[in-house]
């Protein structure tokens, strides 16, 4: 499950979305995808590491908050709730 | 002796923990704080087979990478000497996430026993165990257990006896995290073990190395291990450039994929995962469209839970208090010590009785909301509300205390504990007091009336609690902006699957604020009871500007004679209770309460106070509703509740509808009762912290009440007497 690598390796830049690669916040309401990288400009990027949202993840977009801010995300079999822009942060693969 | 054990306690946020605590200490527990953070400690004491246990409940956290002041506390508790035994709780069905945890446990070669906790419903999700290999892989004894039911403790304390006399031959695990990384790790350790020091040394080195490989802050702030840093950063540069990981997350990752391969081995899965119960209610509960109504509606059954179904409870209080008084008064006699009498019945029975009348209201709202906790909902309703809280540099967590503010700012502000975020936690706090408790409701209900015309009585009520609303919004997004300015802490939640709460930890939960509140009672509010009527009594006039015993008797004989009911019996009547009242007038202008406000005035006067408004605002200090008391006594009502029509009449004829406006303003605004403040202390743990609230708010009311009353007079806006 781990030393998968992304894409765009370890460019520091934001990945150039490629067709099947986009970030959490996009991710649409009941879609499952792979986490591909975390960027490390990230805040609380050991935090998110420590439940389980590292590379080869995979996760499932449970809900969106009304009026905006928080995702649900279902995530090692928790649902997790966390800030949109956090979210963008973490770079996701669908599909195969 | 007995021989004397103790045994921390960890594991997971949600994963039965506090309920296994619970069960093993029963009420037995102590509550505090831990210094200088406000990250809960909780300890308790319990007997097993003859040996004493001491128990130690540690926050719950996911990892222990100090990320988080619970984090970094959990660290600091184990890496101390003196632990026994390491007790890992972990929710069994999901044993991948829970496991986390105790691969950094297991670092710190502390004997540890694992609590294999829902095994109920683990078995249901069809999850099979090898218990013996996985014993073996974390060299540790397992025991499954089913919760906080009876029947699930007994197994686990069986197994913990057992352990605990086997403390010697404890095993040891060794994890491996992949040959790069173990190579860096026992370099490191290699240099920390040549620096000799003694001050960790009952914590193997290797739990350090690790910990300064993924650059932990609490282990990087330690001075002993500064000499290594070089070699830390070292191996680290290796890392990166050989196998191209990051010093911050490769051991997260690393630990996942080991139990990811040791749950291979050891735990199957005999039936497909089904959707469960807990997703299907929240496809509801946090529905885009329902969610929110659904809240509201929740919140609302609280609030009739508190209020109304504690009502009759009340009642007898209220009832119990009353008679108490009365039978002390008649059991004591009067010519027996007469100033203590008097102090006693009125000044402490009166003043403790009418705060304990509250008890019910805490009581029910805890037990509220201890089922609003323990079953889940709660991080539900700070999903739902976020949004909506952002915008004002709140957030969700911190709306159900603020509503609560309308009760109580107390038991609001004891409420403020469901939210992580310090700075969050702290601005909500502080302004909580603006919400308009319901001890300011009599203030609103004798003064409106008094001036005001009937058709506005309404808007000016809902005016009321709307300015404390506005402006505690606008000075959370201030304080945001400036003192707590930044991004602050990541928000990251759990929402743990719905859960029926025990009866059991919800009578715990309850007893835990009730008592607290009951503390409050009997020390604060017992003192400033004393002090208040001491205050308002003394020193005690003796000589009066004109004799009223002899007024009265003169107009009492006049009254023999008249025809009872007659015009002028009535007009000889009203005589003798204006004369009463000028005398009630003379003595509590004479007594401390009245020379504070008569030296206070002149601040007060820009203000449109006199004397007797400033003397009533002190007393509401000690409870907000006191104001009403101290205006009906320095107006000589006698007892006053806010119903009495002739104080009323008497507020009408010397004060101006602005003038009457600016009190209820500066009511509204200013400091709120010592009580609050007190627990504002207290869950802030900051003396400074107090002190910038409470001339912060008085700041504030004093200001815009000069600004409103100012303007008033300028623009001769309800200035005149409607009495």
């Amino acid at each position: 499950m781990s030393g998968k690598k992304g894409s765009c390796g370890d460019a520091e830049q934001q990945c150039p979305a490629g067709r099947n690669e986009m970030t959490l916040d996009e991710l649409p309401v009941g879609a499952t995808a792979t986490i591909v990288k975390v960027l490390s400009k990230t805040r609380g990027r050991k935090k998110f590491a420590d439940v389980g949202l590292v590379p080869g993840q995979e996760l499932l977009m449970e809900a969106h908050a009304p009026f905006g801010g928080l995702l649900r995300v279902k995530v090692m079999e928790t649902s997790m709730a966390l800030h949109r822009d956090d979210a963008a942060n973490i770079v996701l693969k669908t599909g195969e | 002796m007995a021989k004397r054990f103790k045994i921390a306690l960890a594991g997971n946020p949600n994963c039965g923990k506090t309920c296994i605590f619970n069960a093993l200490t029963g009420a037995r527990q102590h509550v505090g704080n831990y210094p200088g953070v406000t990250v809960e400690s909780k300890s308790g004491r319990f007997e097993l087979d003859g040996m004493e246990i001491d128990l130690v409940d540690l926050p719950g956290v996911y990892s222990l990478s100090s990320s988080s002041p619970e984090e970094e506390v959990v660290f600091d508790e184990l890496t101390k000497p003196g632990i026994d035994l390491i007790l890992n709780v972990v929710d069994s069905t999901i044993p991948r996430r829970s496991l986390y945890l105790t691969t950094q446990l297991a670092e710190l070669h502390i004997p540890m026993m694992l609590v294999f906790n829902m095994s109920d419903d683990a078995d249901r999700k069809g999850l099979k165990f090898d218990i013996p290999k996985l014993e073996k892989y974390f060299g540790s004894p397992i025991v499954r257990t089913v919760g906080c039911r009876s029947d699930g403790i007994r197994p686990l304390l069986k197994k913990l006896a057992q352990t605990l006399t086997e403390l010697e031959d404890h095993g040891v695990p060794m994890l491996s995290y992949g040959a790069d990384i173990d190579d860096a790790i026992a370099a490191v350790a290699g240099r920390i073990d040549a620096l000799g020091t003694t001050a960790y040394s009952h914590v193997p080195s290797r739990f350090f190395a690790i910990k300064l490989l993924e650059h932990d802050t609490a282990a990087m702030r330690l001075t002993v291990f500064h000499p290594v840093a070089g070699a830390v950063e070292e191996q680290i540069r290796h890392l990166r450039e050989k196998h191209a990981i990051e010093a911050d997350t490769f051991m997260a990752d690393r630990r996942y994929a080991m139990l990811a391969g040791a749950c291979r081995d050891t735990i199957s899965m005999s039936q497909a995962k089904r959707r469960e119960i807990s997703d299907r209610i929240d496809m509801v509960m946090t529905n885009k469209i329902l969610g929110l109504p659904l809240f509201f509606l929740i919140i609302y059954c609280t609030f009739w839970f508190t209020f109304v179904c504690a009502e009759p409870v009340m009642d007898w209080i209220e009832v119990f208090f009353g008679w108490l008084g009365e039978g002390v008064k008649e059991l004591w006699d009067p010519a027996v010590l007469p100033y203590l009498r008097a102090m006693v019945t009125d000044g402490i029975i009166g003043g403790v009785g009418g705060v304990l009348v509250f008890l019910p209201n805490i009581l029910f709202l805890f037990f509220a909301i201890a089922i609003l906790e323990d079953s889940g909902y709660m991080s539900r309703a700070a999903f739902v509300m976020d949004g909506v809280m952002r915008r004002f540099g709140l957030q969700g967590r911190s709306f159900v205390p603020l509503v609560l503010g309308f009760g109580c700012n107390v038991p609001a502000i004891m409420a403020t504990r469901t939210i992580e975020s310090t700075r969050d936690r702290t601005v909500t706090i502080m302004v909580l007091p603006l919400m308009s408790c319901s001890a300011r409701l009599p203030i609103y209900a004798l003064l409106i009336p008094a001036f005001f015309a009937v058709k506005y009585h309404a808007l000016m009520m809902w005016l009321m609690y709307v300015i404390g609303v506005v402006i505690a919004l606008v000075a959370a997004r201030l304080m945001k902006a400036t003192l707590f300015k930044g991004d602050g802490e990541v928000y990251l939640m759990e929402l743990p699957p719905y859960r029926m709460p025990t009866f059991k930890s919800l009578m715990l939960h309850m007893w835990d604020r009730g008592r607290m509140y009951l503390q409050k009672a009997g020390t604060i509010i017992l003192a400033t009871s004393i002090i208040l009527y001491i205050c308002n009594t003394y020193p005690e006039k003796q000589e009066f500007q004109q004799d009223y015993d002899a007024a009265i008797a003169a107009v009492q004989e006049r009254q023999t004679g008249v025809e009872p009911g007659s015009d002028i019996a009535k007009q000889l009547e009203e005589q003798i209770i204006r004369l009463e009242n000028a005398r009630q007038a003379e003595l509590m202008a004479y007594t401390i309460s009245g020379r504070i406000g008569q030296a206070l005035e002149p601040v007060f006067r820009p203000i449109g106070f006199d004397w007797m408004l400033t003397t009533a605002s002190i007393g509401a200090l000690a409870a907000k509703e006191v104001f009403v008391s101290q205006l009906g006594i320095l107006y000589a009502e006698g007892e006053t509740d806010s119903g009495s029509v002739p104080l009323r009449v008497r507020l009408a004829r010397n004060y101006t509808p602005l003038q009457g406006f600016c009190v209820m303003l500066f009511c509204l605004l200013s400091i709120p009762c010592l009580a609050t403040l007190a627990i504002i202390r207290r869950e802030l743990n900051s003396w400074k912290m107090t002190g910038v609230e409470a001339v912060g708010l008085f700041a504030l009311a004093y200001i815009l009440t000069l600004i409103v009353y100012q303007t008033g007079l300028l623009f001769h806006i309800g200035v005149g007497i409607t009495g």
